[in-house]
């Protein structure tokens, strides 16, 4: 009988990077822009954070400093997608290419280089709690962030005034606009809170996850983010589950394959993106339902 | 002196030829910038960087084998990305291509002059049959095709790994991950000698004239751009999102399937699991670069070739890592972009201005 | 610019210099008096601190080093792209560098065609299939080092199970993990051997993840064939072992690296650089393992590793060397049960390096040909 402890947590250190970066994607669609860049701001933030590490900052600095690189590369797209109404899919595309160079540019002198393990000081007195310490003894603290932006973002968007207000901005930016909003600036703050969790999210799995850095180390889970959104019909609850749920899968491919030997591998491999192609299509079968939840203004400039 | 953006009456033409020139000068500016950062003499290194490539007929040659599939893909893409129908799969409809080609010609390799044409037409039909999925997935379910076609990337990735680190793996080969060679019949015929350029580069600006035609000449072509720029309209016209949907997914995936072929049956002439190289998501930079137009196209593939081979070529010659070729590709589209925004708003100076009191402050 | 004419220049006349001289038997040294020897070198994947790369960038290294005034070395990095590779030897070769060596296997089907048509340089492609006209090919028998490692893998695992994580199905790969369950069957019999396909050459997140489940099925002692400390720091994070097959990580696994071997290329870059600049290199497949001049090296051990486990690899080792012990000498089963080497049988050397099936033990699957 397999010890499922250590599945559990391989599971939920899988699934926290695309908790962040779907958060902030999420966000950044609510106020009704679709940024495909977040791989290439993962990528950077990967490399960001990773190199603050090895100049020897704490995990809390090199985090902040990741999420600021993700945020700078995310003001370039915001220029283009908010305030000159280029195309976004093309502007994120353009991100997505440049970000990943960049980040292979600048992380040069790091490749291969591998972080010492060390448990944080809060982790270890965390692993003192009676009960939940056994699992949150062996989380780094930024999982336990990345519960608490889940927190928040759900706050913000359903408690908070200024998250009625993103919302609407991405519903109805003309009615927001009439009443006054400044559609654009809120618009910016969405996309650059998205490059803040995106750089965070690549930050995540530079220091934490896999503790070095390497050309490749990002391997697609920029876009999982981008299509968890739509798999959460643009819901934080549905987001954060489904960041686990193909965390999970991850782990369970890597698991069954001993378990199911006459399976191809490369099959095995393939049922996480399998897997997010039938729940794509599952939750957008209904269009009116699906239509009731995409931010009705997703993907469209709006100029005063 | 006060300036104002306002949009113009219509978009202008002289811009929208003009703006690619825009960003391809910023870009070389970018560039002159990195090498003075990097204490270089920045005019003449980016003329090293850009000229190297281009020193022989080989190295023309090089750049025409590059450029083909990103012109082909960038063509087929192009006609999808008119219509509003955004097909990021273009990776995984080529691995579709190297999948049916390849078939065919292990099986019939040696059969016949005929092989090469068929394996072509094999390859567009698989890349054709990849990208009906997410079509099929968002007519008929409504999924976004982004992301439906981009997750079948890893998937047919995964896919020709099999097929390679399997059945196909050559009995000569010790077991390692490659085809046996493919038959000379199955080969892409060389146009120029003594290079590697070979008849897709033909194809691909065929490909392009016949994209011209059908967008600028034909009634199906103009529904698809409208259905692009208005939906709203074009539904209330009569002309359905539906076909657009179809009609741009089988383009791009038929195209790229092609290129996969040109890939196997070109470079490489025997099938490896890396066969795709990353032209699929090369060509979209490639489509947009080239502003959605066959005519545009063909010289934004040349240019990306070329910036993707001086990458190789700063790394030999100025001891510059090569990911700058992908940093210049995504500055050039960054540019373009926001270039672009000239062509539908232009800044005026504002001569009798009504608000003396935002001037002041 | 001007520096390339000049070098063009140059290099045509020593070709026309080289020509006017050139008789087939006659083996004359190719460089004029105080001419340095034109190396290069281009890595498929980035150079990086571990890993493959690494091994391939210390054997360049080794070479200016033991000439450091005769030779002058080209290095690219990060030519992914098979596409690629053969303009930039060729390039390479017009800019009159005399040697070329590729890394990976990836590489070697584009050299095959390339080297007998650019007679003015030779090549020379790590862990290619063999030797052709213009090219030489060098590959280690990585199984020495594994069967060794899976010698200490066997006497300290507790659970009797043991993890494999593997890249790609490779040939290098196949006969690795049979040698290393070999091994730790020779000590073991009990021992068991587990393997999970990530299905990518460097992706540490999955590899990651890929040692969790293998120490969630039981396994304490993990191996594979990393190209990043990542597997190590797993499996150190987790509290069990961890192997450094084909390269040593004790500088970031502190605790619990059980051994180490490493891949040493360097004889074979300085043997094919004395050989073109005395005149005398030709095409040769070198398959190499432990001993002198070999491509395996053992490399550290963990003070815990008991002294008479260490003996007992030392013993293993100095039979392997001397050749009085084969390593895929019957009888050996596959995991289905069919005896695929009879008692008193050995498997000749292509048969190791075409194998298609896995020992009795090994729990997995393999593509299927």
């Amino acid at each position: 009988m397999p010890d499922l402890l250590p599945i559990l947590v391989a599971a939920l250190v899988a699934g926290t990077p695309l908790v962040y970066a779907a958060l902030g994607e999420l966000v950044a669609e609510r106020a009704g822009v679709i940024n495909l860049g977040v791989e290439g701001m993962m990528v950077v933030g990967a490399v960001v954070g990773f190199a603050a590490m090895m100049g020897g900052a704490g995990w809390p600095a090199a985090a902040l400093a990741a999420a600021a690189a993700g945020a700078a590369l995310a003001l370039p797209f915001a220029a283009l997608a908010v305030s000159l109404g280029a195309n976004q899919i093309a502007a994120g595309l353009a991100l997505t290419i440049f970000g990943t160079s960049l980040g292979s540019y600048i992380g040069k002198p790091y490749v291969g280089m591998a972080l010492a393990p060390a448990p944080s000081a809060l982790q270890q007195a965390a692993g003192q709690i009676p009960g939940l310490g056994v699992v949150l003894g062996q989380l780094h603290p930024l999982v336990w962030l990345s519960w608490a932006v889940f927190g928040g973002v759900w706050w913000f968007l359903y408690r908070a005034r200024a998250g009625l207000v993103l919302r609407a901005v991405g519903e109805s930016p003309a009615s927001a606009w009439a009443i006054g909003h400044p559609v654009g600036r809120i618009r910016y703050a969405a996309v650059l809170f998205g490059g803040a969790m995106a750089g965070l999210a690549g930050a995540f799995v530079s220091v934490v996850y896999t503790a070095l850095w390497t050309e490749g180390l990002i391997a697609g889970r920029g876009w999982i983010a981008v299509a968890l959104v739509v798999f959460a019909t643009w819901r934080p609850g549905r987001c954060f589950a489904g960041a686990y749920l193909f965390g999970g899968a991850t782990i369970a491919q890597l698991f069954g394959q001993t378990a199911l030997a006459a399976v191809p591998s490369e099959l095995m491999s393939a049922l996480p993106y399998l897997a997010t192609v039938v729940v794509l299509v599952v939750i957008s079968r209904d269009e009116a339902r699906l239509r009731l939840h995409v931010p009705a203004s997703l993907g469209k400039p709006f100029s005063a | 002196m006060p300036l104002r953006i306002e949009r113009r009456p219509r978009p202008s033409r002289a811009m929208s030829w003009a703006s690619p020139l825009i960003a391809a000068a910023l870009t070389a500016a970018v560039a002159m910038i990195l090498f003075a950062l990097d204490g270089r003499e920045p005019v003449s290194t980016l003329w090293i960087f850009l000229t190297t490539p281009l020193a022989d007929l080989y190295g023309f040659g090089e750049l025409l084998l590059k450029a083909a599939p990103l012109i082909l893909i960038g063509v087929g893409l192009a006609i999808g990305f008119r219509a509003g129908v955004w097909n990021i799969g273009a990776e995984g409809q080529l691995v579709l291509g190297v999948i049916f080609g390849g078939w065919l010609a292990l099986e019939f390799g040696g059969a016949g002059p005929w092989v090469m044409p068929a394996m072509l037409l094999a390859g567009g039909i698989g890349g054709a049959l990849w990208a009906a999925v997410p079509a099929l997935l968002r007519t008929r379910f409504n999924a976004s095709e982004i992301l439906t076609s981009l997750m079948l990337n890893y998937c047919a990735q995964l896919w020709l790994a099999y097929l390679v680190f399997g059945p196909w793996r050559d009995p000569a080969g010790f077991n390692f991950p490659q085809s046996a060679p493919l038959h000379p019949d199955a080969l892409l015929p060389i146009v120029i000698e003594n290079t590697r350029a070979n008849i897709e580069i033909v194809i691909a600006v065929a490909a392009a004239l016949v994209a011209w035609i059908f967008i600028e000449r034909t009634h199906l072509g103009f529904q698809l751009r409208v259905t692009g720029a208005a939906p709203g309209a074009a539904r209330y016209a009569g002309f359905p999102v539906r076909r657009a949907v179809w009609i741009g997914m089988l383009t791009g995936g038929f195209a790229a399937g092609v290129a996969g072929v040109g890939e196997i049956a070109g470079p490489l002439g025997q099938i490896f699991p890396t066969a795709s190289a990353g032209y699929g998501y090369a060509a979209i930079i490639v489509a947009f670069l080239g502003r959605l137009h066959p005519a545009g196209i063909v010289p934004a593939g040349l240019l990306l070739a070329l910036l993707a081979i001086a990458g190789d070529y700063a790394q030999m010659m100025l001891g510059m890592p090569s990911s700058i070729g992908g940093l210049f590709q995504g500055t050039l589209l960054f540019f373009l972009l926001a270039a672009d925004v000239l062509t539908t708003w232009r800044i005026r100076r504002v001569e009798d201005a009504p608000l003396p009191a935002t001037e002041a402050a | 610019m001007t520096d390339l004419t000049r070098r063009r220049l140059l290099q045509g006349a020593a070709a026309a210099g080289l020509a006017a001289g050139l008789s087939p038997l006659a083996a004359r040294p190719v460089l004029a008096a105080g001419e340095k020897l034109k190396v290069g070198v281009i890595h498929m994947g980035a150079i990086s601190d571990t890993g493959w790369e690494y091994f391939q960038a210390e054997a360049w290294r080794a070479l200016q080093e033991e000439f450091p005034d005769q030779v002058e070395v080209t290095v690219l990095e990060n030519i992914t792209q098979i596409q690629d590779c053969e303009r930039l030897f060729r390039q390479l070769s017009i800019q009159g560098h005399q040697l070329l060596f590729g890394t990976t296997f990836s590489q070697y089907a584009s050299l095959r065609k390339l080297a007998p048509t650019l007679p003015k340089s030779h090549f020379e492609c790590c862990a290619g299939i063999d030797a052709g006209p213009n090219l030489g090919v060098f590959e280690a028998r990585h199984y020495e080092g594994t069967y060794l490692t899976g010698i200490a893998a066997g006497r300290m695992t507790k659970s009797n199970v043991l993890g494999w994580v593997g890249a790609f199905p490779v040939p290098q790969v196949i006969y690795s993990l049979n040698a290393f369950l070999l091994g730790a069957r020779s000590v073991n019999p009990e021992a068991t051997l587990k393997i999970v396909w990530v299905n990518d050459w460097v992706n540490p997140g999955k590899e990651k993840d890929a040692v969790a489940t293998l120490v969630a099925q039981g396994a304490d002692v993990i191996s594979g064939s990393p190209n990043t400390p990542v597997q190590g720091l797993a499996a150190e994070e987790k509290g069990v072992w961890s192997i450094g097959s084909t390269g040593d990580f004790s500088a970031y696994v502190k605790q619990k690296q059980l051994v180490s071997f490493e891949l040493d290329w360097s004889a074979a870059h300085i043997e094919a650089a004395k050989g073109v600049m005395a005149g005398t290199w030709e095409p040769t497949a070198r398959w190499r393992g432990l001993g002198p001049d070999g491509f395996v090296k053992m490399t550290t051990a963990s003070p815990e590793l008991p002294a008479s486990v260490a003996d007992e690899m030392a013993k293993a080792e100095a039979a392997i060397v001397d050749g009085s012990f084969q390593i895929f000498s019957g009888p050996i089963r596959d995991n289905a049960g069919e005896m695929r080497v009879a008692e008193g049988e050995t498997m000749a050397p292509e048969d190791v390096k075409g194998m298609t099936w896995l020992v009795e033990g090994v729990e997995g699957s393999l593509p299927k040909g």
